[in-house]
């Protein structure tokens, strides 16, 4: 085998890997900066289960913010409506979409002046996943 | 010429004429709205005293004079309210671009009057572009002007300040004589207030 295409072979080894061991996973992150006046922002992401066994997320936090709440909104008979997601499972291999008009997440009460926004994702009291993002302009 | 050859012409002219009559059917402004629902009757609005994004008295007389599209919401609704915002500054945007006049004002009827003072309004609409106002007020005057056009909102599960507020998520059209001209259902999307307003503000 030439070096060039070992190295090819290695370096996907190496990300197959890399994307296996991470057991959830955070894309298409989108957090808003809250409009002005207002004490909260709403985030966006989609959440995949790299894993063969259910994860259920119980809690969500951010340093940044005093509190980080799972809500889904709904149009029910032209009704706009939002509900608070007490828990979120996600099924092995599948993913879950945070939307506009759809499962978001709501972040309240910012602590000060940042930038950049840290979620941490738990499992009863196991931290399972922390991501960092900046503000969607 | 052979019969084969005038028999493809006049197929050739039939499609290209039956294609320029729809085209014109489908352009022209005699051509229905396709996404918005306007009322055979256009409805009056009711008499209410409420205040804008400024603090100055607003009324039915408000209406009067352009048009206008109505949305109800409230500034702590983190994800339909701004997204429907959004969608209605940018269809503006879209169809001012276009050469459309006239151009709606946006209005936004607070759901919310516990919470949404004139000063938060102000802040709120204005960072959705030009030509967005906010409205507020008392629930009772409130109530006077959804009631009257069959709008609905309602508290939901309140726990102190951090609480919802379910309401009907339609966006109105109230014509320059301030009246309810038409309606779109949500869910709401740019290319339908584009294509449709300039049908409904031609007044055919």
């Amino acid at each position: 085998m030439k070096p060039v295409t070992l190295a090819v072979v290695l370096a996907c080894l190496v990300f197959a890997c890399s994307v296996e061991s991470v057991p959830l996973a955070a894309t298409n992150l989108a957090i808003s900066r809250p409009l002005p006046g207002m004490p909260m922002s709403a985030g966006y992401l989609t959440l995949t289960n790299n894993t063969t066994q259910a994860i259920r997320i119980t809690r969500v936090s951010s340093p940044e913010f005093e509190s980080v709440e799972m809500h889904e909104s709904v149009l029910e008979d032209g009704m706009a409506r939002m509900y608070t997601l007490g828990d979120l499972m996600i099924l092995p291999g599948r993913a879950v979409e945070f939307a506009r008009g759809g499962k978001h997440l709501m972040l309240m009460r910012p602590r000060d002046d940042f930038e950049t926004v840290t979620l941490e994702f738990y499992a009863g009291n196991a931290l399972i996943l922390s991501v960092n993002t900046t503000f969607t302009e | 010429m052979s019969i084969r050859n005038l028999f493809i012409a006049t197929v050739a002219i039939v499609a290209i004429g039956t294609g320029a009559w729809l085209s014109y059917q489908l352009m022209s402004p005699s051509a229905p709205p396709q996404w918005a629902t306007v009322l055979p009757a256009h409805g009056e609005l009711p008499e209410f005293a409420l205040l804008d994004q400024s603090g100055q008295p607003f009324g039915r007389d408000g209406f009067e004079g352009r048009w206008d599209l109505v949305f109800f919401g409230f500034t702590h609704c983190p994800d339909i309210c701004p997204a429907t915002l959004q969608v209605l500054a940018s269809a503006r945007t879209q169809l001012a671009e276009a050469g459309q006049q006239p151009l709606p004002r946006i209005v936004l009827v607070s759901v919310d009057p516990e919470r949404d003072t004139p000063e938060l309004l102000s802040q709120y609409v204005g960072y959705f572009g030009d030509d967005i106002i906010g409205i507020t007020g008392d629930l009772d005057e409130l109530q006077k002007l959804t009631r009257g056009l069959g709008i609905f909102f309602q508290k939901a599960a309140p726990d102190g300040d951090n609480y919802s507020v379910d309401h009907s998520a339609v966006v109105l059209v109230i014509n320059p004589n301030g009246q309810l001209h038409a309606l779109f259902s949500a869910p709401h999307k740019i290319e339908n207030f584009v294509h449709d307003l300039p049908i409904i503000m031609s007044g055919r």
